[in-house]
């Protein structure tokens, strides 16, 4: 159990390609941070230096206090969970959990004990003599992570650990990770590319892009207030819609116009518009699907759409539709809402109209892309 | 030539297509020459430079260092010593003594550089010739003994390794000392004996793993390469041992000889030598390459039975020693073998035979040859087999389903998914085998021992040479099977069989795709 | 274009398949005829009584062990064979440790020279590797390391450079996944730890294929061992001292000697390969790929 910090890390590989740089961030004891971003972003780079699996080029990682960049991997005390498992195929489950210990040189009793409670609370009890490729997926996953637990490591590093597994299998494992987590009560740091993933776990979400941390910050923070279009656009699915329009400010009330509609901006996001003293400009303004809403024809802020393609989700529809400039923008509108003979209109081809709601809007700015409210 | 775009190459019918890709395959030549020249020219470049930095960051060591530091400038792991590292100071400072005193004590270092001579041409390697001098007490001639050339040359060549080394770890130590002083101005730890050896099962692991190995491959193989390319430039045979004979330094006169393409030229000989190596080479690869996947394609097909049989029956060649049955059946095709017999009384062939006086079918150099090749694929075919079945196992399955819903013939399959799939994979291991081939001592020297001899050329080299002589075979003769031995000149036909596979790898490597990534399999 | 109609091309499915099986069981037999010949051949000979050359008969006139008993009585061929066998041992144990550390360490670790040092064994590889011979004659000659103490020679020989080999065993070691020694490094392990811990383990095929291979060597070897042995009968493997039978001057007294010791050669070697022809089979394939 330790707080791990990260200070001024880079990681550059051969001469001169730039794989994380600029890394600043202090992880407190028993938090659980989740790295995201797309591939190649350098989460894992990250992560492996903090493991010890990578040089660090520049900067220190501290663990406990301790700056352990000249540390081989077995000292720093941490545990680790693959993407593809990395159990040994010549070692059983029991032996495969037991491994760490054994290098510690434990007495047998106490590796029973330690590696038995585990299985117990991860469920694989009956599969200890086996060897891993008699295993399924998530089976060989709970003996990664069992590998993991069965030592009092500092930290619990997890790299891409659910990727492997198919849909279903990773929602409960996902759920499993967070009950896991309640029990070994440590410092995690997790690393996923699934952002639902990162918003479910993280105590805090930490994204990335091209070796650069975009924003940290607790999920509520990360989808309430991303700080560029870059996290706008990652976080939440289906993904923000983007319009490039005007801001207008008209004395205290602030309005968008897009596509020729005029939307009044309301509550926290106006007062803080006001509170920042935003002038009228030219903006990048996100509204997310959900935050959509189907409006009358004569509404002075509808915008007619087309439908191009009309997604049954089940308890919602997902609608793309073609704004007549050719912008294209997705609609989340709630099954419930709607009545059958209105639902049965909605095909494609049919025009209907949409609105903002204006108390949820993002502005950015076109050229720096960073949110006017950060 | 224009590289067309890859919409305006599709476009191309298959003979347009052939006849651009021929052309790009051979306008690319001189750039693989071009590349390799430019590598050479960065390789010592970058050494330069790494040269220059060396002696910047000595001089920086010495203007910046403290006493200690300047101290190791002279006395061996006195920085090592002076900051805590003592069993390293002591290993350095022993090696200083020993180097010291294995040059100045006599008959040590300098004793033996100084004999030399080196590359003076015409002087010779080693000073006092041994002779046979009047002895009293014995009343006859006894024989003096004076310089051994060959104890000159290898001391000599050991005393210039010493010499490397010994610079070497005096820039080693130097270097060493100065990261003690920068670690200790930093306030921090500096590493211990112990932690030296704790390194060597970790992060230093490659150390302990390579130390057996590579020292066996300097002193077994780098070390005779490098007596073996002096003595290209010496007239070191059976008649100039050495001891009997002091042998001296001739200059370029063994590679000169290399222009001599009359009677019994090593020019000619060469030449001749070299095109029947190629040729062997070429068809030996190809003839066990393709057959070899006919068989396994066969072995493998679904629905035939006893496949462990079949394989088992194939792998019994590579099994029983080649020296067994490569001699056994060598005497079958004699002309009083089972084989020779009966195909000798074959009226046709006993016609050709009688009108050249060839008594056995070795006698011809065209049959010999030909007979050598197809012999080779009963011994190749085997090996080609197994490596066929393991990637012919790897091919996807659905690939030949989907391609047998398009309509594909069992031909077809074969020319457009296994062909290329195997081309692709094998690709490197056909050029290793190629270069294998080239050299290729056993099944010539076993089945035909190199004969029947070329008359045309007589002997080169100091040894007889014939028809299906490998260059590796007639190099064996010349240091072994005759009685002046050159080693002079196996030494220089070294060197060039050196070239040779050095330009045939470079050429195949730049035209097989598979070859050029090393990760892509991983 | 016209609609294709469905419609049997020429043979039906079952019946062109049951008639290509026949061509190709056809093909096989008389493969697998031609191959075994010789060795069928050589049994023979070795089993007949009075003639001791070439008689051009495949078959024995006369049955016996003539040529056996005249093998052991009258040669040096029981220490040729307890020559190389011992070699054969020797050869396997040393061989194996240089080539599994190098390729273990040229597949797992990564270091500076690395690279270098593969380029280097490129390039030597391309030297005529028989040519080393004459410097290590000259200095084994000294050192008393030839004629009948050849074989320690020889052994030397063999394996010293052998590091060199490391092409096959590298590649096996490259298709273990490099997470598996994260994995342990983290779980505590150094990267000694790692090598017989972990790898080691999951290398048995391959651990077989090199220890095989090392054995196999000083059996099939004659270039290397005719130069160092020198004509020294007590210093011989198998394969130089038989060699001498089949020259001219001796073919006529030793041709059926030969084929008698060549079936005791053959013997103990085939068996030891076919039993492990598995291993084998795995080391060539993989090879295949890697090059």
């Amino acid at each position: 159990m330790a707080n791990v910090k990260l200070t001024n890390v880079k990681k550059i590989y051969g001469k001169d390609t730039v794989a994380v740089q600029d890394f600043n961030l202090e992880i407190a004891d028993k938090e659980f941070v989740v790295f995201v971003g797309p591939s190649g972003c350098g989460k894992s780079t990250t992560l492996r230096m903090i493991a010890g699996l990578e040089d660090i080029s520049e900067g220190t990682v501290e663990i406990d206090g301790v700056v352990v960049n000249d540390l081989q991997p077995r000292d720093r005390n941490i545990a680790m969970v693959f993407q593809n498992y990395a159990l040994y195929p010549h070692l059983t489950v029991f032996e495969n959990m037991a491994f760490p210990l054994r290098l510690q040189k434990m007495p047998q009793d106490e590796v029973y004990r330690r590696v038995t409670e585990a299985a117990e609370i991860l469920g694989i009890t009956q599969y200890l003599t086996r060897k891993p490729r008699a295993l399924s997926g998530g089976q060989r996953q709970r003996v990664a992570i069992g590998r993991a637990m069965v030592r009092d490591s500092k930290v619990f590093l997890m790299d891409e650990p659910l990727s492997n597994l198919d849909a279903k299998l990773r929602n409960q494992m996902r759920a499993e990770i967070i009950l896991l987590r309640q029990k070994i009560d440590t410092t995690f740091v997790y690393v996923t590319h699934d952002q639902t993933e990162a918003m479910t776990l993280g105590d805090r979400i930490v994204i990335m892009k091209d070796g650069f941390i975009q924003q940290v910050g607790t999920p509520t923070e990360v989808f309430d207030m991303p700080y560029n279009l870059f996290v706008a656009e990652f976080i939440g699915a289906p993904k923000m819609n983007i319009v490039s329009t005007q801001l207008v400010r008209e004395g205290d009330k602030y309005f968008v116009t897009p596509y020729g509609a005029k939307i009044e901006v309301t509550g926290k996001k106006a007062q803080l518009l006001k509170e920042k003293g935003v002038d009228s400009q030219e903006i990048l303004l996100g509204v997310r699907p959900e935050h959509m809403t189907l409006a009358a024809d004569n509404d002075s802020a509808a915008i007619p759409c087309t439908i191009r393609v009309n997604e049954m989700m089940g308890s919602e529809l997902h609608l793309h539709v073609v704004e007549y400039n050719g912008d294209k923008l997705i609609v989340r509108v709630p099954t419930v809402a709607l009545e059958d003979e209105q639902r049965s209109n909605m095909v494609s081809g049919s025009t209907i109209h949409v609105t903002f709601e204006g108390k949820v809007m993002h502005f950015f700015d076109p050229e720096t892309h960073i949110n006017l409210l950060a | 030539m224009r590289k067309l775009t890859d919409l305006e190459y599709l476009k191309l019918n298959k003979f347009q297509a052939f006849i651009y890709n021929l052309k790009r395959f051979f306008c690319a030549i001189p750039g693989w020459f071009l590349n390799l020249f430019l590598a050479i020219g960065r390789f010592f470049v970058k050494c330069g430079v790494a040269i220059k930095d060396e002696f910047v960051d000595i001089g920086t060591t010495f203007i910046k260092g403290n006493w200690a530091v300047k101290t190791s400038f002279l006395v061996f792991g006195f920085g090592n010593l002076f900051y805590g590292q003592i069993a390293r100071g002591l290993l350095f400072l022993l090696f200083e003594i020993v180097f010291f005193g294995y040059m100045f004590v006599p008959s040590g270092g300098i004793y033996w550089l100084s004999k030399g001579h080196w590359f003076q041409a015409g002087a010779t390697v080693g000073s006092v010739q041994g002779s046979f001098q009047y002895d009293a007490i014995y009343d006859t001639d006894v024989w003096v003994p004076g310089d051994d050339s060959v104890k000159v040359m290898l001391y000599g060549l050991l005393t210039i390794v010493f010499i490397i080394a010994f610079i070497y770890t005096w820039r080693l130590q130097v270097k060493q000392c100065r990261i003690c002083m920068d670690i200790t101005a930093q306030g921090k730890r500096i590493k211990s004996g112990k932690d030296d050896l704790k390194s060597l099962v970790d992060d230093q692991f490659h150390k302990t793993l390579l130390a057996l190995p590579v020292v066996g491959i300097l002193l077994f193989t780098v070390l005779p390469i490098i007596y073996m390319i002096l003595v290209a430039f010496t007239s070191y045979d059976a008649a100039h041992d050495g001891y009997s004979n002091l042998f001296s330094w001739v200059g370029l006169k063994n590679f000169n000889e290399l222009t001599d393409f009359g009677n019994g030229g090593l020019g000619l000989a060469f030449g001749e030598i070299l095109s029947w190596t190629l040729m062997w080479s070429l068809f030996a690869t190809f003839t066990n390459y393709f057959l070899g996947m006919f068989v396994a394609i066969m072995i493998n097909k679904k629905g035939i039975k006893l496949k462990k049989f079949w394989r088992t029956a194939l792998v019994m060649t590579i099994a029983i020693p080649q020296f067994v049955s490569l001699l056994y059946v060598s005497k079958l095709f004699d002309s009083s073998g089972i084989i020779g017999e009966s195909l000798g009384s074959i009226p046709f062939i006993k016609n050709y035979l009688e009108t050249n006086h060839y008594i056995s079918l070795w006698d011809s150099p065209t049959v010999a040859r030909a007979l050598v090749i197809i012999l080779n694929i009963w011994v190749g075919i085997p090996y080609v087999m197994l490596q066929a079945t393991g990637i012919l196992m790897n091919i996807p399955a659905d690939l030949y389903e989907s391609s047998r819903v398009d309509g594909a013939s069992p031909f077809q399959q074969y020319v457009k998914i296994t062909l290329p799939y195997m081309l692709f994979v094998t690709g490197p291991a056909l050029l290793t085998s190629f270069v294998g081939n080239l050299n290729n001592f056993n099944v010539i020297y076993l089945l035909s021992s190199g004969n029947p001899i070329n008359t045309q050329i007589g002997s080169a080299g100091g040894v007889s040479v014939g028809h299906t002589d490998l260059l590796i075979t007639w190099l064996y003769k010349m240091a072994l099977g005759s009685g002046e031995s050159r080693y002079y000149t196996a030494s220089v036909i070294g060197i060039l069989i050196f070239v040779v596979c050095a330009v045939l790898s470079l050429i195949i490597y730049n035209v097989i795709p598979s070859t050029k990534n090393e990760e892509d399999y991983q | 274009m016209k609609n294709k109609t469905i419609q049997k091309s020429g043979l039906g499915a079952r019946a062109s398949r049951r008639i290509g099986n026949t061509i190709i069981y056809i093909i096989l037999t008389i493969i697998t005829l031609v191959w075994l010949f010789p060795f069928f051949g050589i049994v023979m000979e070795s089993f007949k009584v009075n003639v001791t050359g070439m008689d051009g008969e495949l078959f024995p006139e006369k049955w016996g062990l003539d040529n056996y008993t005249r093998l052991f009585n009258d040669t040096d061929f029981l220490k040729w064979f307890l020559n190389t066998a011992l070699m054969g041992v020797a050869t396997a144990f040393f061989q194996t440790l240089f080539v599994l550390s190098m390729s273990y360490a040229l597949s797992r670790l990564r270091f500076k020279a690395r690279k270098p040092l593969m380029n280097l064994m490129l390039i030597l590889g391309m030297f005529p590797g028989f040519l080393t011979m004459i410097l290590i004659y000259k200095v084994f000659s000294e050192a008393g390391l030839t004629m009948q103490m050849a074989p320690v020679g020889l052994v030397i020989v063999y394996c010293a450079s052998s590091g060199m080999g490391y092409y096959i065993s590298k590649g096996f070691f490259d298709t273990i996944p490099k997470t598996l020694d994260e994995a342990a490094r983290v779980d505590g392990a150094t990267r000694m730890q790692v090598f017989y811990k972990v790898i080691m383990p999951l290398s048995g095929s391959i651990v077989i294929y090199t220890i095989l291979m090392g054995f196999m060597a000083p059996w099939g070897d004659f270039m290397l061992a005719s130069y160092i042995i020198h004509e020294n009968s007590q210093g011989m493997s198998v394969a130089v001292g038989m060699y001498e039978w089949l020259s001219k001057t001796m073919l006529n007294t030793n041709y059926t000697m030969f084929c008698a010791a060549g079936v005791i050669v053959a013997i103990p070697v085939t068996a030891v390969f076919l039993g492990l022809q598995k291993y084998y089979v795995e080391g060539v394939t993989g090879g295949a790929v890697k090059g």
